[in-house]
């Protein structure tokens, strides 16, 4: 029971590190643009199939491939928020508080890519294979896989690195200053728009790291991304929106309650019991566990 | 000036060009809407399609009853599931007729709504957004691995399949030989909740959601309490929308987790609202006459070889509709018609009365 136990507890831990990649780059964006990326998932998807492409047809290792999607997803994210975003910015100027318009139009954006992937790839699951995506290693007497492992520690320096880039480096500074306070950023001589540009950008980077490190393991569908955003959404809004190791702890306590849960109702009732942390959170302590943005 | 009545008055009116412009385009419309299902007799793919693009309508004007309070929701498929579903169950294995599960499928629905709503449409931001959608979401996996819930049959990701009443008593039991009684009632919802949605707009409520919506700060400092109304707002929707789910179940004989309750039938609905204007009375029912038809004529012509291509035409009218016309397409269409009531029907009368909405 107690091997049992702990088996679980470690595989939710890690399973959580997967959720909390995706989420990191949302509760990053929202942060500073104050906008929820609805289309976070799919955009994901599309560089989990730029990775696997990699691999298919040029037999480049899902590790290596970052040095290829990772700028490819931070292009791809300044460029929408840039082209897409920006004139709704401008437009809206400074009496929209909260822009669900841009909430719609992430969503069409998200409608785009995924259908848009499901035309061009097919309803197809497709799955990297390489020589380590089943190895596994022994810590003490849990077996874990080698590669969720791999996802673990970069979940966890992901987090401890953007935290330290944003309180340690003058574009960090930049990016809080605009995330505190836009028109005084502005009038300091900050240039918003591009900083929103690359903090949009900064967010997609991050979740495809974390993606392609997912690669060795998960199986990807045009259709996985609506799934993973919301996974995201839940975690971003348990651990506070706008916080990057918010993002971290929701997702190992989510992960944590599925795999653990699992063990003793079936896996479905766990997965409700996510959406019941949910609510409770947000009815007793909106801002999440550890978020710091007024609601 | 007194005013005749009667065919004569009508006749009167409309030679005088009393009449608002908008009324008349109304009747004329409902009058074609009501011929079509007798000239359309041997084509039941062309009624198919206007009873979905009714259906749509109903569930776009419901959705955007929480639109008119200044909130989003992305998971309305599960309140129109939750119709569908109570219904269903309740005809199939307790026996009661789908005109009264309708209202038990309202009831949970509104029920559903409550602990949704409560607890985030009290926040600003995008919490109530995704709040919905997360429910749809789970509500979609939970329905799919439950075979049975107490003495319901679900049927998990097989769903239920209604069947037939065969003790001659079909319309009694919301059960119809044809398309056309379907059609009939479908029309019949969608005119009947937008003339709901209409003249709630010209209550107390109404002017309450139109504060809420334009400025909330300023509404609330003047004593309306924002959350409370909204959450009015969407418990109404969901009852709403859970008496269209029904509608479904009874017009397809045949509902699975996978058509009620997905999100991309949530997105589907919200993005009617949002093209023809998520805050008007009258858009979201302008969105569905616009979007259905091309979802099913793509669906028609190239739904075999190109999968997804119409919600990729879908984002793409979307996308382009948020960015070069935020109120959606009824705002300029309203604009037009009041010119031209204005400037060439009844040049002599003064303005504004004959708006057909707000904005």
């Amino acid at each position: 029971m107690v091997v049992q136990l702990s088996s679980a507890l470690t595989l939710g831990i890690m399973l959580g590190c997967l959720y909390a990649v995706i989420a990191i780059g949302l509760s990053l964006i929202f942060g500073i643009i104050r906008v929820i990326n609805f289309a976070h998932g799919s955009i994901t998807m599309i560089f989990l199939y730029l990775g696997f492409f990699l691999w298919q047809f040029w037999g480049i290792d899902p590790y290596l491939s970052l040095l290829i999607v990772v700028p490819a997803a931070f292009g791809f994210g300044y460029g929408v928020q840039h082209i897409l975003i920006r004139p709704m910015f401008v437009r809206e100027k400074a009496y929209v508080v909260e822009p669900l318009g841009v909430l719609m139009l992430l969503a069409g954006v998200d409608l785009i890519l995924t259908n848009g992937a499901l035309l061009g790839f097919g309803p197809y699951t497709r799955a990297v294979e390489t020589s380590y995506s089943t190895s596994t290693m022994q810590l003490g007497f849990i077996t874990v896989s080698v590669t969720r492992l791999i996802l673990a520690c970069i979940a966890v320096a992901l987090t401890f690195g953007l935290s330290w880039m944003m309180n340690h480096t003058e574009l960090g500074s930049r990016i809080r200053a605009v995330g505190q306070n836009r028109e005084a950023a502005a009038i300091c001589g900050i240039n918003v728009h591009h900083v929103y540009a690359i903090a949009f950008g900064l967010g997609c980077a991050v979740t495809a790291f974390g993606g392609c490190a997912t690669l060795p393991f998960y199986a990807i569908f045009p259709q996985m991304g609506m799934s993973l955003a919301i996974k995201a959404f839940i975690i971003v809004i348990l651990g506070g929106l706008g916080s990057v190791p918010g993002a971290l702890l929701g997702g190992i306590i989510i992960g944590v309650v599925e795999s653990v849960g699992g063990q003793f109702v079936f896996a479905t009732t766990a997965t409700i019991f996510s959406l019941v942390i949910f609510l409770i959170i947000l009815f007793f302590k909106p801002r999440g566990l550890m978020g710091t943005i007024e609601v | 000036m007194k005013q005749d009545s009667g065919i004569k008055g009508l006749a009167g009116g409309l030679k005088n060009r009393r009449i608002p412009l908008n009324w008349v385009i109304i009747a004329v419309v409902l009058i074609v809407l009501i011929i079509i299902p007798f000239v359309l007799e041997g084509e039941p793919y062309y009624v198919h399609i206007f009873v979905m693009i009714f259906l749509m309508g109903y569930l776009a004007t419901a959705w955007g009853l929480v639109g008119q309070s200044g909130q989003l929701s992305f998971g309305h498929a599960a309140f129109f599931g939750l119709g569908a579903y109570t219904s269903s169950a309740l005809y199939m294995d307790v026996g009661i007729s789908p005109w009264i599960g309708m209202f038990v499928g309202a009831i949970v629905a509104v029920i559903a709504g409550l602990i949704i709503g409560y607890p985030t449409l009290r926040l600003r931001g995008p919490y109530f957004a995704l709040a919905t959608l997360a429910f749809c979401a789970i509500l979609q996996i939970y329905v799919r691995n439950t075979p049975i819930l107490g003495p319901l049959h679900l049927g998990a990701a097989w769903g239920i399949t209604i069947s037939p009443y065969l003790g001659g008593e079909g319309p009694a039991f919301f059960q119809f030989a044809g398309k056309t009684p379907f059609y009939f009632i479908a029309l019949a919802m969608l005119a009947g909740i937008v003339y709901f949605s209409y003249q709630l707009n010209r209550t107390r409520l109404g002017y309450y959601w139109l504060a809420i919506r334009g400025d909330q700060d300023a509404a609330e400092s003047l004593g309306i309490n924002a959350g409370r109304y909204r959450l009015t707002a969407f418990l109404m929707s969901c009852a709403l929308s859970a008496i269209g789910g029904t509608f479904y179940a009874q017009y397809y004989y045949f509902i699975t987790p996978f058509r009620v309750l997905d999100i991309s039938l949530s997105l589907e609905i919200a993005l009617m609202g949002v093209v023809g204007g998520w805050q008007s009375i009258f858009g979201p029912m302008l969105g569905a006459f616009i979007l259905v038809p091309i979802s099913e004529l793509v669906r028609a012509e190239l739904g075999s070889v190109a999968m997804g291509l119409h919600l990729v035409i879908y984002g793409i009218i979307f996308v382009l509709i948020i960015l070069f016309l935020p109120k959606g397409v009824n705002e300029p269409i309203m604009r037009g018609l009041s010119w031209l009531d204005t400037r060439h029907w009844r040049p002599s009368q003064n303005a504004n009365n004959g708006k057909l909405g707000r904005q």
